[in-house]
This record gives structure tokens, sequence and C-alpha cells, in this order.
């Protein structure tokens, strides 16, 4: 009767000792405090891993344990582990990100030739207040700043924390704001539009004391743009001495350079692909 | 006579399962200095193709990050996050090694591939977006006790960027595994 009256009491003790167990919410929120349920008796040691974070401290078995909204800033897998007397007991859950409020962007190029259609692209990527990639859709706003201009904008879903766009650039030169912009986050990024490529290139030649001198009009691109000071523009002349070729830099707007011809010649001008008028020209003999 | 002969019995299995330890051991080292298997599908990237050069680097480089990051998680060495990591990816894999370090800890992972899906190449090739399936088992240890043991299946997503001479993790986040 003893011994049975032992071996029911062992086994009530045993029923009433259950082990140790935790059970953390399975999502919560970037930046939002939680409380780990959890169940058991005794003192515990209790860890949290997170992606960014690794944690220890004792506390007591079967009590609900706090974690404070700093610890849970990054977004990803959270482990939870409870280790007792008994073993250790595990859960894991995972951390959404906050709602949308950081935009990373990026412009290509920095420098854009006028009038060239879907030269630059603007990519934006979406993060919440703790640098967590929102991955859910969300609107962004892209907008053209120019400086004496209307604003034109456009909204795309992001797609996976992404969202981008291509642009043209304007037919006028000079700087323009490029934006993006997502609840109460916006970012800016400038882009210089230069002058395209020279357009209705034209040279014109006159006498000087021992030489001619050639000389293009101003050159412009195709809308009307000064094409930048430093721009090569290339002289070629055929004369009864062979063929020469002179590079000249743009100066104040227009190239020029003087060559000295024997008998007819015949002299084009070109920069880069675009090549312009031929002057048929005789020497001073 | 009996006696010697099962001492030396005992000796020659005590030296033979010695001898395995130290093979097990080092095989499991070797495995280690071995970046992980990672297959890349770039199926259905956009906008920009991926170039050939690049979808040789990028799984190259994601793999070299991945040993690194096991490796300095393992030994609690953050100086090792430097080859691969950059950004917040960096910043957030040091500060996880660091407070490991504080709370005694230390995590080993046993690597059994990755998955990558290219998502994003941004049109000035500045950026590529991709997703991880890797599957993983993880240890968790408090000094030497093994305090938790799971094999996984997780889902990454994660940010390239070209460094100088490589690919660079910039953001790596676990995502619930479905796509959003």
């Amino acid at each position: 009767m003893r011994t049975l009256t032992t071996g029911f009491a062992l086994l009530l003790a045993a029923l009433g000792a259950s082990a140790s167990e935790i059970h953390p919410p399975a999502q919560a929120t970037a930046g939002t405090a939680i409380t780990i349920a959890t169940s058991g008796s005794g003192s515990a040691s209790f860890y949290l891993i997170g992606p960014a974070s690794a944690s220890k401290r004792q506390v007591q078995a079967g009590s609900d344990i706090s974690v404070d909204s700093e610890q849970l800033e990054h977004a990803g897998r959270y482990t939870a582990i409870l280790c007792a007397s008994d073993g250790c007991a595990s859960a894991s859950f995972v951390v959404n990100p906050a709602a949308p409020n950081r935009l990373s962007f990026l412009v290509h190029p920095s420098r854009v030739p006028v009038d060239s259609p879907n030269r630059i692209s603007a990519v934006a990527f979406v993060f919440d207040n703790f640098h967590n990639l929102v991955l859910q859709p969300e609107s962004v706003t892209f907008s053209i700043l120019p400086k004496d201009g209307k604003e034109v904008s456009a909204r795309r879903n992001s797609e996976n924390g992404v969202a981008w766009v291509r642009l043209s650039s304007a037919r006028k030169e000079g700087a323009t704001r490029l934006g993006t912009a997502i609840g109460h986050a916006n970012e800016i990024r400038v882009v210089q539009q230069v002058a395209a490529d020279a357009c209705n290139l034209r040279i014109r030649a006159s006498r000087t004391k021992r030489d001619l001198l050639v000389e293009t009009d101003p050159v412009r691109d195709c809308s009307g743009n000064s094409v930048p000071d430093g721009t090569v523009v290339s002289f070629t002349k055929v004369d009864g001495a062979g063929k020469t070729t002179v590079d000249v830099p743009i100066k104040r707007g227009v190239a020029k350079v003087e060559m000295p011809v024997e008998g007819r010649a015949r002299i084009t001008v070109a920069s880069g692909v675009v090549t312009g008028n031929e002057l048929e020209v005789a020497g001073a003999q | 006579m009996r006696d010697t002969a099962a001492r030396y019995s005992s000796l020659a299995i005590l030296s033979i399962a010695f001898v395995c330890g130290i093979l097990v051991r080092d095989f499991r080292a070797a495995a280690a200095a071995e970046p992980p298997r990672v297959e890349l599908n770039a199926d259905n990237i956009g906008p920009r193709p991926l170039e050939d050069l690049t979808s040789k680097s990028v799984p190259r480089d994601y793999a070299f990050a991945w040993q690194t990051m096991e490796q300095a998680l393992e030994e609690n060495r953050p100086g090792l996050l430097e080859a691969y990591f950059t950004g917040l990816a960096k910043q957030d894999l040091i500060q996880r090694v660091n407070s490991q370090i504080k709370s005694g800890l230390h995590t080993h992972y046993e690597d059994r591939g990755h998955k990558l899906e290219a998502l994003f190449y941004s049109p000035a090739g500045d950026a590529i977006q991709l997703r991880d399936r890797a599957q993983l088992d993880v240890q968790v240890l408090d000094g030497g006790k093994v305090i938790y043991d799971e094999p996984m299946t997780l889902q990454y997503v994660v940010i390239m960027t070209p460094g100088a001479d490589r690919w660079l993790v910039r953001e790596m986040q676990t995502t619930t595994g479905e796509k959003p």
C-alpha cells in the first residue's frame, strides 16, 4: 500500500512539473514591443536571436517576457529560446517592416545630353523608419522639377521594395531636379542636361595675310543649345600638298583654324559623328 | 593472456575512434572552407538583362558572402564581414556578432545550398535584387552547450551592389517565405 501511495505521489509530481514552453506571437511589426508567454517554473535563461542581435537574460519560467521595441527594429526572423532545468524550448517569429517612410534614390547619369529619350533612369528603394526594405507594394511618386517649368510627376507601384522609371531629358540645357516621394519622405537629385551633338555644322573661310582662316558658325545642337567649349571640331583639308586634319576645341562657341593652302583645296568639318558643309577654295598662288 | 588481448582490443578500438573523430572534424573544417552551393536563375530579371560576366560573378560573390558570414558568426570575428558586405547589411551583421560576443553565444551553420532568383537589375547596372531560398541547419551554442538546433528553409531578399572588384551584399532581409 505504501509503495502504491509513493508511486502515485511521484506520478502526480511528474505531471505537475510540465516542461517549459515559449509562445511568441507569430508576427510582429518592426519597432513595436511584444510580450512572450512562457510556461514552466523556476529560473530560466531567455535568448533572443535576431538579424542584428543575440541577447541572453535570466527570467522566471512561467511568467511573461517583455521584449522592448529597440530589440525588434530589424525586420526578419527571430528565434526565442527558453532554457530551464528541464531543457530548452524554442519558437520562431517574423518581424515585418513598419510603414514606409524612407527612400534610397539612385539616378543615372548625372550629366545627360538634351532631348535624349529614356536616357535617365531613376530607381527608388522603399524603407521603413528602421531601414527595413518594405516588400509590400507601395505607391511611389517620381517628379521632374525643372528650373523654369511646370513640375511633372508620375506614380509607380513598388515591387519587392523597388520602384523605377525611365525619363527623357528636356530640350533645353541646364540643371533639372528629379524627386521621389513616399509618405513623409522625399529625396531630390540634380541632373545636368548638356547640349547634345552639334547640328547643322557650318564653316566659312576668309583670307589672312599668308593663310586661310577657316571658322565655324556658333556651334549648336539641334535644339539650339550651345555645344560646350572644349568640344573638339576636326577640320580636314585636301590640297596639292596632301591631306591634313586639325583638331580644334570650341572656344566661346566657335572653332577656328588658320591653314596654308597650295592650289585648289577642299575643306571639310566634323564634330563627333556629325559632318558639316564642304568648302572649295583656291590657294594664294 | 585473454586479459592482455582484451586490453589491446580496447586500445585499438579507442585509437580507431580517436582517428575517426579527427577525420570527421577535419572533414567538417574542409567543408566549411568551401563556399556554399549557389544556383542563380535570371530568367525573369528586368529591366536590364544580366551580362554573362555578371551572371557568374553575382552567385560566386554571394557564396563567398555566406561563407564569410557563417564563419564570422561561428567564430565571432566581425572583421570577416568586411570583404563581401557593405552598408546596412554589414552594420547589422557586425552588431549581431558583437552581441554574440557579449552574450557568450555562437551560431553554427550547415549550409545545404542556395537557390537565387534574380528579381531586378537596375537600368544603370548599379544594383541587383535577388530572392534566395536557403537550406540551412542552424545551431546556437551558449559556450559549448547547444541551446537550439533546427533544419530550416529560409527566404531572403537581397540587394547587391558592385564594388571595386566584386559584388557586395548591401541588404539582406529574411521574409516570411511568401511572395509579397
